[in-house]
């Protein structure tokens, strides 16, 4: 069986785009996920186009074989975690830039394209994409749009879903379709390009994607804010919101030992290193002069909030001289711990006080270590609880189960949600019924299975296996 | 102490496009700073404000838009910045530059005894404007400074990286240094910096506050004429053994390097 099925993918996308080595599929086994299982699938196969997809989706029904979607395999949920006897569906070799329609300002791209390489073709054309995930570097668009991506710039931009325009999408039982188009405005029947981003491979396969470009921000700053304690930081977040008359780009935390583990692995120091936090803000305008007075304006509040000191970059490098600091946390969480568990949790903004709280006594609590960083200004925490090294596998499994249980609930009672931007996937789907009720999880359900009768797209992601 | 600080300013990008027309750098679009080694300089110049009480002047020769450098150099605690600009200056080599600033020092009387400049800038990286400078206005010379170690009374000790090996000199003040980024950590301007440079002025002078002569300024002053730019393109060989044998393919890699043009021979 396993053979005539490798066979028939063969005939469908040649015999140079199937892996079976099992070095090959190891690779394919996992994304950067740290407390998910790898997962080793029967073959690895790369598809070029559209009609690719659509007959193996259509093999895939015949055989009753789980297939999973792949982009860059960057995902923070285990998504892209194939079923052992399944094959993965990598969209790495669909990476190309269809159109560039500067007139319609928007661009058509092939989901495996990397993020980067939109934000930079639009900028030397003196455009803007404003979906700006940590990853861009090396995420593809395709995963972005699957998992709905966020990043720095959702205070201002939104996620990704706000800037796709239209997609074509292979559904699960192999027929093509389109939605949207290069139209700003569409409602025409139900919103069905809403329903596929964020829908983590399990309803589709994007294999077009259209996107908005905005004309690129001229003049902007970055503020680092140094504050001797968490709570006075974060209590600033929603009132310089609120108060400022200013939307930031960005507002972003790094508390005590995110920056400890960034300096770390940069090998550098942030100014005043040490202290309990940093906030990092970034605003943007139309000219030097009203920048100029935004930053003033801005950090004079923050200083009357409690801010040690506003450290002020207005040029290109010294703005990547901060923002490296909060680039660099993940990789030196990884680097350094690479026990942890990475949340993602995201509350409205003015519980994120009583969030964070939370997290330091849920640690204690639970034996654990924890700390705290990611886009306080959009209410999305990346809280990570980290294996001290004397604790030994089984005590941190249980610790980290107890430590993420009493996390999610404390985020719902909050009216949060369980992930801002990382998704479900397999890390998340045990807990999904603390936030959602049992008749939410089925309608989910019932679109899952209208959409995909045979459950091969991406299967056992998302839904609890017990409601 | 009294400190002059030589800055430039240069187009804010790690890409620098070269237009295949004119052969000179397109600036079109982008915005101007402090060149990345001058602000090296002057964070060593700032730094031995704190620890010597010095008084730090920080000069430029460019368009008008270098105010705005300027200012930014005020905000990190420069005490006053002087900008040198006048469209004779414009297309001035290394010499004419040097010829104007040294020029410059003397008419407006700027004090110093320490000259600090980054190696070379970004744009040009001809690394001459230091030196000739200094010839100009009869100062010793220590070129890629990587480390400063010490002030003593009426001179200073600093460390310079050659090639192969680190050099260690004490030299007596007034002098000029050029320095390479090691010898310090630029610091991020604080509100408050931001603020205080809005109120200070830069002072700006043209060729005729400083009682200079067309003749000696700008593309007619410069002995340097720019026949040709072009870019190089780099070409790679690779070369693919295979084999079964590691230490074999490692063998044919040594054979390789050894013959290899410009390989170091032991």
């Amino acid at each position: 069986m396993r053979e005539m099925i490798i066979e028939k993918l063969k005939s469908i996308v040649g015999q140079e785009n199937i892996k079976t080595d099992y070095d090959e599929l190891e690779r394919y086994s996992k994304d950067e996920t740290s407390s998910v299982e790898p997962s080793v699938p029967i073959a690895v196969v790369f598809v070029n186009n559209a009609e690719q997809v659509s007959d193996i989706l259509k093999l895939a029904n015949q055989y009753k074989i789980p297939v999973t979607p792949r982009g860059a395999g960057t995902g923070l949920s285990g998504g892209a975690i194939p079923k052992k006897d399944g094959i993965v569906l990598s969209l790495e070799k669909m990476n190309h830039i269809l159109e560039l329609d500067l007139e319609n300002m928007a661009v058509v791209v092939e989901p495996g394209v990397i993020t980067d390489e939109i934000q930079k073709l639009a900028e030397e054309n003196g455009f803007f994409y404003a979906g700006d995930p940590a990853s861009s570097e090396s995420s593809s668009i395709g995963g972005n749009v699957a998992e709905n991506a966020g990043g720095v710039k959702v205070l201002k931009y939104g996620p990704t879903a706000f800037h796709v325009l239209g997609l074509e999408v292979v559904l699960p039982t192999g027929e093509i379709v389109n939605f949207g188009g290069k139209m700003m405005k569409n409602v025409m029947g139900y919103d069905m390009i809403r329903l596929f981003i964020g829908s983590e491979g399990t309803l589709g396969v994007v294999t077009k994607i259209i996107l908005r470009l905005i004309p690129k921000p001229k003049y902007s700053a970055v503020l680092l804010t140094p504050f001797g304690d968490m709570e006075t930081a974060v209590s600033c977040v929603p009132k310089v919101l609120c108060e400022s008359g200013i939307l930031p780009t960005s507002i972003e935390l790094m508390d005590r030992y995110s920056v400890e583990i960034s300096s770390k692995f940069l090998n550098d120091n942030i100014p005043q290193q040490g202290v309990d936090c940093h906030l990092i803000f970034e605003i943007e305008a139309l000219d030097k002069e009203s920048l100029t007075r935004a930053y003033i304006s801005l950090g004079e509040k923050l200083q009357q909030m409690g801010a040690l000191e506003v450290y002020i970059a207005d040029n290109r490098h010294q703005k990547m001289k901060i923002w490296k600091f909060r680039k660099a946390i993940a990789e030196g969480i990884i680097a350094f711990r690479p026990k942890h568990c990475m949340e993602d949790v995201g509350v409205p903004i003015k519980a994120i006080p009583a969030l964070i709280r939370s997290t330091y006594d849920i640690a204690r609590e639970n034996g654990v270590e924890v700390l705290n960083f990611g886009h306080v200004g959009d209410g999305n925490v990346h809280v990570t609880f980290l294996k001290p090294e004397t604790m030994n596998e089984e005590q941190w499994e249980n610790s980290m189960h107890r430590s993420l249980e009493k996390l999610y609930h404390i985020t719902a009672n909050l009216g949060g949600t369980m992930t801002g931007e990382h998704g479900v996937g397999i890390k998340r789907k045990d807990y999904l019924n603390i936030f959602l009720t049992q008749t939410e999880i089925q309608l989910m359900k019932k679109i899952k299975q209208a959409i995909d009768p045979n459950n091969i797209l991406n299967p056992n992601k998302i839904f609890p296996d017990r409601i | 102490m009294k400190i002059l600080v030589l800055a430039k300013q240069v187009p804010d990008t790690d890409k620098v496009k070269i237009d295949p027309l004119t052969g000179t750098m397109i600036r079109e679009g982008l915005d101007a700073v402090i060149n990345p080694l001058d602000l090296h300089a002057l964070e060593l110049a700032l730094c031995l404000k704190e620890t010597h009480r010095a008084q730090i002047t920080v000069l430029s020769m460019g368009p008008m838009s270098t105010e705005m450098v300027l200012r930014d150099t005020l905000a990190l605690g420069a005490d006053r910045a002087i900008l040198l600009s006048d469209s004779a200056f414009a297309g001035s080599d290394t010499w004419a530059t040097s010829y104007t600033l040294s020029e410059a020092v003397k008419k407006l009387n700027i004090e110093y005894d320490l000259v600090i400049c980054g190696e070379k800038a970004t744009d040009g990286e001809t690394g001459q404007v230091g030196v000739e400078f200094a010839v100009l206005l009869n100062l010793p010379v220590i070129t890629y400074v990587s480390r400063f170690v010490s002030l003593q009374n009426d001179s200073i000790v600093v460390e310079r990286t050659v090639e192969d090996a680190y050099e260690t000199w004490k030299v007596r003040l007034p002098a000029l240094i050029s320095v390479l980024r090691s010898v310090s950590e630029p610091r991020l301007p604080t509100l408050s910096g931001k603020k205080m440079s809005l109120s200070k002025k830069v002072e700006i002078y043209n060729a005729r506050d400083l009682g200079l002569k067309n003749n000696d300024l700008g593309l007619t002053g410069s002995p340097t004429r720019v026949v040709k730019v072009y870019n190089t393109k780099l070409s790679r060989n690779c070369q693919l053994y295979m084999g079964k044998d590691l230490n074999q393919g490692i063998q044919e890699v040594v054979k390789i390097l050894k013959n290899y043009k410009g390989s170091v021979r032991r």
